[in-house]
């Protein structure tokens, strides 16, 4: 409000004046308007889509000198007030459902998942598993001598020996960069124990799975050409490879 | 985890055997792979041995004191990507003073973390690493 000219000149200036105040009530009005919209809007959007980030909006301010809107602070609608449109209840488990979402996320198709499932399909200690990187590199197969799992953190520990070196490696099985998981022998009999820390002992040591990796390259007909070949390069495609080594035997 | 008086494995043909660290090179901690230590050769290959010491007789003898880098630790080394190594035993290669190999050739899987602290020409000389 420009309160100057209507002290200079009274009469003159009524009118106008009047006019800027009508105006202004006006604009005010689409404001008022708007500010009353938008908080349904979002929380319409809230009910259809529970799990979607609340949205905000800005106080919108009249600036008096400037004649411009200038925002002050975020305002997020109140998601219980009427009872029925309600934002999804936080979860029970914070953390259980964060390694859900990871999962979900790291592992779209389940394959992952499945292979260190508590079942008898799933990889189990005591089979000779195999990794592929999805850098290059050599795979690293060995005896799965314990699975960890611990959600998204979820790894297993091989065992073989390299130019007759005893080596074990911990893989996380949600680790993007392990392109492919496959099972290559299972184990004769269900192991008793669900970690064969034993099997570091020289008496129960298996020593190189070498053999039992060729013997499996040589069943899958990786050396072979044509058709067969497409498979064995399908297994450095990583997911691929995951699900077959998971539904294989 | 080589520190003072860690006995380790020479897996190179310089013709040590076993070599004992008597310090880590530039470093207060322990040594890991890839790390460069000081050494002192404790036990000669024999010339039956493996056939590891080369023909002409071995170039460092028991009591020489040198270079080496750890190519393999007991202890686990965990990998940027979360994946965790651990070999069986402790290992190193012998260097020179300007990190040039003493011995032409290497037995033995060492560790990739040697790409990572650009000892190449050991990893070329390796076998296989892991």
């Amino acid at each position: 409000m420009n309160a100057a000219p209507l002290a200079r000149r009274p009469l003159a200036c009524l009118k106008a004046g009047l006019r800027q105040t009508r105006q202004h009530r006006l604009f005010a009005r689409q404001l008022a308007t708007e500010a009353t919209t938008t908080p349904t809007e979002t929380t319409e959007a809230a009910a259809t889509t529970p799990r979607a980030p609340l949205q905000h909006d800005f106080f919108k301010l009249n600036d008096r000198k400037t004649k411009t809107l200038r925002t002050a602070f975020a305002v997020y609608p109140t998601t219980t007030a009427a009872g029925t449109q309600s934002a999804a209840p936080p979860p029970v488990n914070a953390l259980l459902s964060l390694h859900e979402a990871q999962i979900k996320k790291m592992d779209p198709t389940g394959a992952r998942t499945a292979l260190v499932a508590r079942n008898r399909e799933a990889a189990q200690p005591g089979d000779v598993l195999m990794v592929t990187h999805r850098r290059g590199g050599e795979p690293f197969a060995g005896v799965c001598l314990s699975i960890r799992r611990r959600g998204i953190d979820t790894g297993v520990l091989l065992r073989n020996h390299l130019t007759k070196v005893p080596v074990e490696m911990w893989f996380k099985v949600y680790n993007r960069n392990v392109a492919g998981l496959e099972v290559i022998k299972r184990r004769a009999k269900r192991a008793r124990r669900a970690r064969l820390t034993y099997m570091r002992q020289a008496k129960h040591d298996m020593g190189s799975v070498e053999d039992l990796v060729f013997e499996w390259k040589r069943t899958r007909k990786v050396y072979s050409t044509g058709k067969p070949a497409a498979a064995g390069k399908g297994k450095d495609k990583g997911k691929k490879a995951v699900a077959a080594g998971g539904k294989k035997k | 985890m080589i520190q003072l008086k860690t006995i380790l494995n020479c897996i190179d043909n310089s013709g040590a055997a076993l070599v004992e660290c008597a310090i880590v090179v530039g470093q207060k901690r322990h040594a890991s792979i890839g790390d460069r230590i000081v050494v002192v050769v404790q036990e000669q290959r024999g010339a039956h041995a493996e056939g590891m010491a080369s023909s002409s007789g071995p170039k460092v003898k028991r009591g020489d004191i040198r270079h080496a880098i750890v190519v393999r630790t007991r202890q686990p080394v965990q990998r940027r990507d979360g994946s965790v190594i651990r070999f069986a035993d402790n290992a190193c290669v012998l260097i020179n003073k300007a990190g040039d190999p003493i011995g032409s050739r290497i037995s033995g899987v060492v560790g990739q973390e040697l790409r990572k602290k650009k000892w190449s020409k050991i990893l070329s000389m390796a076998p296989m690493q892991a």
